[in-house]
């Protein structure tokens, strides 16, 4: 319990708030205030889909607080120019601004999202990610002080998953480019210990294999081997890399664990269906180590994102091909139990909880070349409460009788966080 | 009106329950026992000065602020080949302001043991929060820190003075509604910025690496000309 509250004043610091409980959150940044309480808006980066809307990508905001009179409801869409590929997105260090990069066309959209905070605005689009870097597919955006690291899938000269990060400021100029190391040049996700000074990062493929329509590229053996098997671990003050770890089958989502004693972090490896650990030893050097199965491999359940709650002890593991979520208890972190599983839809990607862990949210699509893939394309956004058993639905919007597209990345917004009451319906009123 | 709210703890109040959390983050960074829960200490060692790059993040421009006498000061007062730690605090913040400050004074007490090194430094503590952190209050602060080598402590005219300042180093300041009768606060993301004297931003650390040995192996690194 102790170590609770240390966590929770280590937040409270970071926040510049003092004895406040905080709010996907649990999987954020360490330089990242964390949200306080019961957030009101979901925003959703979601790819534009021909024909559908005006088949843009747009950010789209969904009110999540049930005592407004938006719960549930589609508060607000801001779509930008084309269809990029839309994926993940970030906020800049004070939350103020959201990132959202397109995986294809390498176009970074920043969005201002405290003028307004129903209503986000669009104030800088970033064009030359790869010209200034040499990157494609910007995917992580990861806040430190003052900057953003992107992380590329790809790079721009043959388009094969050999990549590495770039480092911007918050006015979004670059500052510098890393590479990733000799024998781990793939690039996927990153995510940084403070308490360690250790960053880790995964692998995934590039461009030229996730653009391709699934079966066509599951049909080619020779792509199906240019998938990253390695994690490196950092020195992160450094942007030094400092080891090579073997994680064979595209280790994707990286999530370190909070408890400032846990010197460990999990990820999934979407070929393999493997739950993985990554323990700090006692020389200070990191062993990887295989700690679960997801689902039946020979059925390539296809893990994609994970959460992890604030304690520590559960793990929430979205499989997209069956569209299922199960959870595990990893309070041994070396021996994951599932304890729980709960069909979401057709398909599942991304899932994001709240700091208290007791509101989940689940979104349907991973790339627009695989969804619907052997299974209904449905496209969700699905909102569930957890009661440490089992999981209740709260709302769903279905994002294409809607007209909007495909649901991927999810964050959180507050008025309060912002100083604006939580009943102000109309914030540009106010 | 909220403004009275915040104004409602006398300054005197103020330095005296700043001077009081400043001595609690100070004591939970020394891991000693006391009410608050001790940081663990962290587990790594500062990479070796100059092994690695600090390329430059941003440019910031002058600003003229207050000094302690009242008498306008640049906010960067630098020669050549020196650098400043520039840090924002407000003095009735009760966390994270005395975190920053007292990070700062264990560094003055190390720089002191590095006097060639310590010459080529200045700190820097400017407040938020014009209207109550007077010159007078940042005075009292300076004796109450009585720091061994140069830092100085600056606050602006008024609120419309400052702004420009937090905007030109992206330091986010948002005052928050104390519920009933309690002041509002001012919620704002720790940063402390090392600046050189032709206004780059070289380094931004917040909490999770407010520590000397890192800030000391940044300035080393970047006050030693490469080979």
């Amino acid at each position: 319990m102790a170590s609770v509250q240390r966590a929770l004043l280590l937040i409270a610091l970071a926040l510049g708030v003092a004895h406040s409980a905080s709010a996907d959150e649990t999987c954020q940044s360490p330089y990242l205030p964390k949200l306080v309480g019961q957030e009101d808006f979901i925003y959703v980066w979601t790819l534009g889909v021909e024909g559908l809307g005006d088949g843009s990508d747009k950010l789209v905001t969904v009110g999540a607080n049930p005592a407004r009179s938006d719960y549930g409801e589609v508060v607000h869409s801001l779509s930008v120019p084309g269809r990029n590929e839309a994926h993940h997105a970030g906020f800049t260090d004070d939350r103020r601004y959201l990132w959202a990069g397109g995986l294809d066309t390498s176009v970074i959209f920043v969005f201002d999202v405290a003028s307004d905070p129903a209503k986000p605005k669009l104030v800088r689009t970033i064009k030359d990610f790869p010209a200034k870097t040499g990157w494609v597919g910007p995917h992580t955006f990861y806040p430190i002080p003052g900057r953003m690291l992107i992380t590329g899938l790809s790079n721009a000269s043959d388009k094969s998953g050999h990549t590495g990060y770039a480092e911007y400021n918050n006015d979004g100029t670059l500052v510098r480019t890393v590479p990733m190391p000799p024998g781990a040049e793939y690039g996927y996700d990153l995510r940084i210990n403070a308490h360690l000074n250790r960053m880790l990062s995964s692998s995934f493929t590039g461009h030229a294999n996730y653009m391709r329509k699934l079966p066509e590229l599951m049909g080619d053996a020779e792509a199906m081997k240019k998938f990253g098997n390695t994690m490196v671990v950092w020195d992160f003050h450094a942007r030094r890399p400092l080891q090579t770890l073997a994680v064979p089958g595209a280790p994707l989502e990286i999530r370190w664990a909070l408890e400032p004693e846990h010197e460990y972090a999990f990820t999934s490896t979407a070929l393999t269906s493997l739950l993985w650990g990554v323990f700090r030893k006692s020389d200070g050097s990191f062993e990887a180590v295989e700690i679960g199965t997801i689902g039946d491999p020979k059925t390539l359940p296809l893990p994609v994102d994970i959460s992890l709650s604030r304690d520590d002890k559960t793990l929430f593991v979205d499989t997209f091909n069956d569209g299922t979520v199960r959870v595990f208890d990893v309070s041994n972190p070396r021996a994951a139990k599932q304890i729980y599983e709960h069909k979401i839809g057709s398909q599942v990607n991304m899932v994001s909880q709240s700091w208290d862990g007791k509101r989940l949210y689940f979104t349907s699509s991973l790339l627009a070349n695989w969804d619907g893939t052997g299974h209904p394309d449905e496209q969700f956004l699905k909102a569930f409460t957890w009661d440490g058993a089992k999981l209740t639905p709260t709302f769903a919007i279905d994002f294409t009788a809607e007209k909007l597209g495909r649901p991927h990345h999810m964050h959180f917004g507050q008025l309060g966080f912002w100083g604006i009451p939580t009943g102000a319906d109309d914030v540009a009123a106010k | 009106m909220k403004r009275a709210t915040r104004l409602g703890r006398n300054a005197g109040a103020a330095l005296l329950a700043y001077a009081f959390a400043l001595g609690r983050a100070a004591a939970a960074d020394d891991h000693a026992a006391h009410s608050l829960p001790p940081a663990p200490p962290p587990r790594f060692e500062a990479p070796a000065a100059g092994s690695y790059q600090l390329p430059a993040i941003d440019r910031v421009g002058q600003h003229q602020l207050l000094g302690t006498s009242g008498a306008a000061e640049p906010l960067i007062a630098l020669k050549d080949g020196e650098l400043a730690l520039i840090s924002f605090v407000y003095l009735q913040c009760g966390e994270a302001c005395p975190l920053s400050t007292a990070m700062l004074h264990r560094l003055d007490g190390e720089l002191a043991k590095d006097p060639a090194l310590a010459r080529r430094v200045e700190l820097v503590t400017v407040s938020f929060d014009p209207q109550r952190d007077t010159p007078q209050q940042m005075r009292a602060l300076r004796e109450k820190l009585a720091p061994k080598g140069r830092w100085r402590f600056l606050t602006a005219a008024n609120e419309s003075a400052l702004r420009p300042v937090l905007a030109d180093f992206g330091q986010d300041a948002v005052w928050i509604p104390g519920e009933a009768n309690a002041p509002d606060a001012l919620r704002h993301v720790l940063k402390v910025f090392v600046v050189d004297a032709n206004g780059a931003v070289r380094q931004i650390y917040s909490t999770g690496f407010l520590d000397t040995r890192l800030v000391l192996a940044d300035l080393r690194t970047l006050l030693t000309p490469a080979t």
